[in-house]
């Protein structure tokens, strides 16, 4: 047999859903990780982030999958479980992690703190359901406070240029 | 019809689904007077080395050459791990327990930090702080250790964050950001108390980052000052860079290793890293101070009084951020150190003037360092894609890991690594965030040894204890004529500091990487050694990178 590689252009959305791979049991046993939605946290005038996530049906994904915090802080969840299976949520915090657990179909809320930038993964600590698809990522965008920056010139950076004024000259 | 969701309430601490108690006795007493004499309290363990200079040597005695062998566990505590976290795969125990009035502190991988009954070893409180999945790390998810002070304990993170906590229940009092993780930076050391200030230093060599040495208010985190470890143009030093490039901007010189103290004089020896690219030396003209440097600042305005380069123009990936070990000869200040480069420098401490250098391990390649101090390398990556082979490779002769000194003996016990290394330069670009090498390297997996060996203060070899692997742990010293050291394979020994013969041994479970301390509790000596293999293991010692994991911290006491 001989294998060849192919460029693929498909979206990726096209192409995860007809590979099986952002559904449960299908070409895999549980979900890839990340393939669920994406979605940005809203910010009261306090500073304070605000988000929603929420298991649906029989998905065992958090959703989003990936939800986008503007900058370190202060963040306010809702945090849902509309699957017809117990769960729960464990949360990265500074000070130590938090638990909420979640019956079927039920609501609770969590405070939690982090620093920016980098992101966290956070997941239902019950059985496998990490692996079933039950770990979602939080991401802290921005940059450290100016006094933390090193006293040099701007820097290059890999990415597509989306440094901003950002390094004190 | 809808249904109405179940109420889930709000999420809790995760510690409250747990035996944790949450409060640990006070221990508010700890002043600058206390750590300036903590080795005549050697019931505790008071700063990171023991004592500010460095030595890794306790006064105890009750465990000694006699009674050794009837040494035993006497508990044992188990961290674990949960989820994903930064360097999954090669996160660990680096950490020194510092011992306060029976209540024992030590941290961890990953923003972990735990208060221990020093007697038990019940876990009295924890504090974990988040720490990104992505945080840039050259060698691992690891943390070196805290200080602890007025009520207060302190600690750094992997994202860079210098955090105190009330020492009676790990509770935040408050936290600073001390780096800029969007740069590489990161850091590991534990920080030192010195006066009512606290010190710290920044970790990211590998990704071309701008070491410096940061001092703040221990009461209130306020920043008193920051020292750069690479200068600017026009600053002293400088003239050690390229007039027209931009190579000091990136020029590493990282202090990630807690430093020493000469109360008298007033100054903290800081040890500085490697000078980024690690490898490709061409991007960078000059000696390159102060990096692979020991700068003696004062700690009172940040200002380098003088300097001393161990590897001029490093090559190598020669960190001197090891320990400085401050001891007197003939009356006069003298400072150890053990290089990473294979030789024992000794210098006056008082200005720097070198006394003499001798090799500590037997194979080195990359050059020759006379007597006197002149620097000859000899084998190094020059050449594009062109491998090079030399010894020590770039975990060094001695890693980060820390000897002792035995006052009594008036010895010290290095932890010794013999293991090459070949480098092939390879140039990049800098970007910022992205690591910055230079070449490709790869260190000997099916040639390699080790040793805990004996020097005295001119460099004379008196005893060696030989292994199979690198050593990889710290030593201690203890006044019962006993040295304690772990090894990679995982055998906690106490050989007789006198003759290096092994007076007995305990398989741990998991290699040895962090630096084991001593104390005493109601009249009981224990020895408490963290357990874990991890860290850098692809430039320590590769050939055991597949050893089982661990995270234990064990301590040792006689029966009864």
């Amino acid at each position: 047999m001989t294998i060849t590689e192919e460029a693929i252009t498909e979206e990726r959305a096209d192409l995860l859903s007809r590979l099986g791979l952002d559904v449960q049991n299908d070409a895999t046993i549980g979900r890839v990780l990340s393939t669920g939605s994406i979605a940005e946290a809203t910010e009261r005038a306090d500073g304070t982030m605000e988000a929603t996530i929420r298991i649906k049906e029989d998905e065992y994904c958090w959703d989003p999958a990936i939800l986008v915090l503007p900058h370190g802080g202060d963040l306010e969840l809702t945090i849902i479980n509309d699957d017809k299976n117990t769960h729960a949520c464990l949360l990265p915090n500074n000070g130590g992690p938090k638990f909420l657990g979640l019956l079927n179909h039920s609501k609770g809320k969590a405070n939690i703190t982090l620093d920016g930038p980098g992101y966290y993964w956070y997941s239902s600590p019950a059985g496998n359901d990490e692996g079933r698809g039950l770990t979602a990522a939080i991401v802290v965008g921005g940059e450290v406070p100016p006094e933390a920056r090193l006293d040099r010139p701007k820097q290059p950076r890999p990415s597509k240029s989306i440094v901003k004024e950002i390094v004190k000259e | 019809m809808t249904l109405e969701y179940v109420d889930a309430g709000e999420a809790i601490d995760h510690v409250a689904l747990s035996a944790v108690g949450g409060a640990a006795p006070v221990t508010d007493n700890v002043d600058y007077e206390r750590i300036l004499n903590a080795r005549s309290e050697s019931k505790n363990w008071l700063t990171y080395y023991g004592d500010y200079d460095g030595q890794r040597y306790s006064l105890l005695d009750q465990i000694n050459t006699e009674n050794v062998s009837k040494l035993s566990p006497a508990w044992i505590f188990q961290a674990g791990q949960a989820g994903h976290i930064a360097g999954g795969s090669t996160y660990s125990f680096e950490a020194c327990p510092l011992i306060v009035d029976g209540v024992m502190y030590v941290t961890g991988w990953d923003g972990w930090f735990w208060a221990i009954d020093a007697a038990t070893g019940t876990e009295l409180w924890r504090y974990k702080h988040a720490i990104p999945f992505d945080v840039s790390l050259c060698c691992s998810n690891v943390n070196r250790g805290c200080a602890v002070a007025h009520g207060k304990a302190y600690f750094v993170t992997a994202n860079a964050q210098l955090l105190a906590l009330d020492a009676t229940n790990g509770k935040k009092v408050w936290q600073k950001t001390i780096g800029d993780v969007r740069a590489g930076e990161s850091a590991s050391l534990a920080p030192l108390v010195i006066k009512d200030t606290i010190i710290t230093g920044s970790a990211g060599g590998e990704f071309g980052v701008r070491g410096h040495i940061d001092c703040w208010d221990l009461e209130t985190g306020d920043h008193r000052w920051r020292t750069y470890t690479v200068p600017k143009p026009g600053e002293p030093g400088s003239e050690t860079w390229p007039a027209d490039g931009e190579a000091w901007q990136r020029g590493g010189a990282n202090h990630w290793v807690t430093g020493t103290y000469d109360p008298e004089l007033n100054l903290y020896y800081a040890g500085t890293g490697n000078p980024a690219p690690d490898f490709d030396g061409a991007v960078r003209e000059g000696d390159n101070l102060y990096t692979d440097s020991v700068v003696a600042l004062d700690v009172d305005s940040g200002e380098i009084k003088w300097h001393y380069q161990f590897t001029p123009h490093d090559l190598w990936d020669y960190d001197s951020t090891m320990e400085m070990t401050l001891f007197e000869r003939d009356g006069k200040k003298l400072l150890g150190h053990f290089d990473k480069n294979g030789y024992f420098f000794v210098l006056d401490r008082t200005n720097g003037e070198l006394q003499h250098v001798t090799p500590f391990v037997d194979r080195i390649d990359w050059g020759v360092i006379t007597r006197d101090g002149k620097v000859t390398p000899r084998k190094y990556p020059d050449k594009e894609g062109e491998p090079v082979h030399f010894f020590p490779g770039p975990a060094g002769a001695k890693e980060w890991t820390h000897a002792a000194y035995s006052q009594k003996t008036e010895l010290f016990y290095v932890p010794v690594a013999d293991v090459g290394a070949t480098a092939t330069r390879r140039r990049r670009e800098f970007k910022e965030g992205m690591p910055y090498w230079g070449a490709a390297v790869q260190v000997d997996i099916d040639d390699m040894n080790g040793s805990v060996s004996a020097f005295d203060t001119y460099g004379e070899e008196k005893w060696r204890y030989r292994i199979d692997y690198p050593m990889a742990a710290s030593i201690l010293a203890t006044a019962g004529d006993l040295v304690f050291a772990g090894t990679p394979t995982g055998e906690f020994l106490a050989l007789d500091s006198r003759t290096g013969e092994k007076l007995w041994e305990f398989q741990c479970g998991s290699g040895h990487h962090s630096s084991c301390s001593t104390y005493s509790i109601d009249g009981k000596q224990y020895v408490v050694v963290p357990v874990g293999w991890g860290g850098w293991l692809e430039g320590i010692v590769p050939g055991m990178s597949a050893n089982g994991h661990g995270s234990a911290l064990i301590a040792f006491a006689l029966p009864g």
